[in-house]
């Protein structure tokens, strides 16, 4: 029972860990750019949920402010994709390295001077308390970040795979130069990945603020998981992305039962290590398939 | 009077200090094939870039009386040009059918009419419409980068080298699908280092040497 209750807490972290990787992705895929403000997107979420609690009435579901933050992180999305890639996407990679790192430093003092430094917690997603269910407890908590992120991801799946937007979209990250020879325009769809990106990082804010809390400083912290869930899961691989965020999350809460977080955090790190030692492409990356 | 087809007058492209195409002056009429045939290096993927866009060049550019020269590449896909790429470049992750509908118009009855017209076409793309391009052989992606290019519907069809890497009896199946083309009323432009496929095809050859236009001719 003790391992099922483990592995359920493992899965919602891992959903919420997902959310963030994907948004990581979307937004590699749709302009090869790494956004190093990523993390801070997330804590921006997270934010965006104490904020417009703080609007409604006391003890409201924070289920409730998800379109709100989704709303208000898809601009932020769009704010970063203005500033900080568009205006020097032609310039070296390196470029966007630190135009994104400094727009991430520029949010976490922002936030710094509006919410101060200390953690702050979000609504829960339907309430407290738990149910039970084949003799395991499983906290409604739990359960509302395993559905909220379930329907978001099948939400992106459909509109990757059944919809002309998504294979745009996908088109772009495959080969960009020949989307645009197609009348695809690029711009769009660079800032539909960083929309539709940190909106995904704002939902994973929201689903993390209530039981971990959120301060301004943990953007440094949830990108280095993100890039930890590509690396292991293939580089620009969304499936992969998902599965390398759940096995984050497996690890940390399997670890930290028998040890300590911050024990599971440095083990995390070495295992890491090993992958990229052992396998560069990641643990599911595949070669580049190209026929002649 | 407008002059239908595809229109060039003084169109000089370069990279950097280097110049690919200069001065360059020449037009591919509907119902024909027309073959800028040259060696590796001569211009040719330069030239056609730069009438699609994705490279900068000085000069007119028009189609059907239209003058393209100024706009970005978008607009001129839908003002009803279609390029197909050297080394066919068709989108390796994405299925037969998707590498076809992510050309298509924005209606979705309009795109799957065209699907449909498309697999008609190049029967041997209809029988694997769920497999991933690169699951294709050399021709049949080559088949694919000509049927996303007739997935526009487009006046001219601008081809890069579609025999580059194929067997003989592919290269058949190409001049088979540029006949298709031109069947449709289209004007195509073909650039080729294959004088042979380059007899065999063209209504019109032009050579082009190191980025110079040296022989317009007339009926091949």
């Amino acid at each position: 029972m003790f391992a099922a209750q483990l592995a359920l807490n493992a899965l919602a972290l891992g959903s919420a860990y997902a959310l963030v990787a994907i948004g990581f992705v979307l937004v590699l895929n749709a302009t090869t750019a790494v956004n190093f403000a990523h993390g801070e997107s997330v804590v921006a979420g997270g934010f965006a949920a104490v904020a417009i609690a703080g609007l409604l009435p006391a003890g409201i579901p924070g289920i409730v402010l998800l379109p709100g933050v989704l709303v208000v992180t898809a601009l932020l999305g769009l704010i970063i994709a203005g500033v900080a890639y568009l205006p020097i996407r032609s310039r070296p990679p390196v470029s966007v390295f630190v135009t994104t790192i400094a727009f991430g430093i520029i949010v976490t003092n922002g936030l710094n001077a509006v919410f101060g430094a200390a953690p702050r917690t979000a609504p829960a997603l339907v309430g407290s308390g738990a149910v039970e269910f084949l003799g395991v407890t499983v906290s409604l908590q739990s359960l509302a970040i395993i559905a909220t992120a379930a329907l978001l991801i099948g939400a992106l799946a459909f509109v990757l795979q059944r919809t002309q937007l998504g294979r745009q979209f996908r088109a772009c990250s495959q080969d960009p130069e020949m989307a645009r020879a197609l009348g695809i325009r690029l711009v769009r769809i660079t800032l539909l990945g960083f929309a539709l990106g940190t909106a995904f990082a704002g939902a994973a804010g929201l689903l993390l603020a209530h039981q971990f809390f959120v301060s301004p400083s943990d953007g440094g912290i949830l990108i280095l998981k993100a890039y930890i869930a590509v690396v292991i899961g293939g580089w620009g691989s969304l499936r992969g992305a998902s599965v390398g965020a759940l096995l984050i999350a497996v690890f940390e809460v399997g670890v930290a039962s028998v040890s300590s977080q911050p024990v599971a955090e440095a083990m995390l790190y070495i295992a890491v290590l090993l992958v990229l030692f052992v396998r560069p492409e990641g643990v599911f990356g595949e070669p580049q398939r190209v026929r002649a | 009077m407008t002059t239908p087809g595809l229109q060039i007058e003084g169109l000089t492209v370069r990279h950097g200090a280097v110049t690919a195409v200069s001065n360059a002056s020449l037009s591919a009429a509907p119902g024909e094939v027309t073959c800028l045939l040259g060696m590796n290096g001569a211009g040719k993927s330069s030239l056609l870039r730069a009438i699609i866009g994705l490279a900068a060049s000085d000069g007119a550019i028009a189609v059907s009386g239209r003058d393209i020269s100024q706009m970005a590449t978008e607009h001129r896909i839908r003002a009803g040009i279609a390029y197909v790429p050297e080394g066919r470049r068709v989108f390796p992750g994405l299925t037969v059918a998707e590498n076809l509908l992510v050309a298509g118009p924005a209606r979705n009855a309009d795109r799957q009419e065209r699907l449909a017209t498309v697999f008609e076409l190049f029967p041997q793309l209809a029988q694997r419409p769920a497999d991933r391009a690169w699951q294709l052989s050399g021709g049949q992606q080559q088949m694919l980068a000509i049927g996303r290019a007739l997935m526009a519907r487009p006046d001219i069809y601008l081809l890069d080298e579609p025999t580059l890497g194929l067997s003989p009896r592919v290269i058949d199946d190409v001049a088979e699908s540029l006949a298709r083309l031109v069947q449709t009323g289209a004007a195509v432009l073909v650039a080729e280092q294959n004088a042979g496929f380059a007899a065999h095809v063209a209504d019109r050859t032009i050579l082009i040497q190191t980025g110079r236009i040296v022989a317009p001719s007339g009926a091949a």
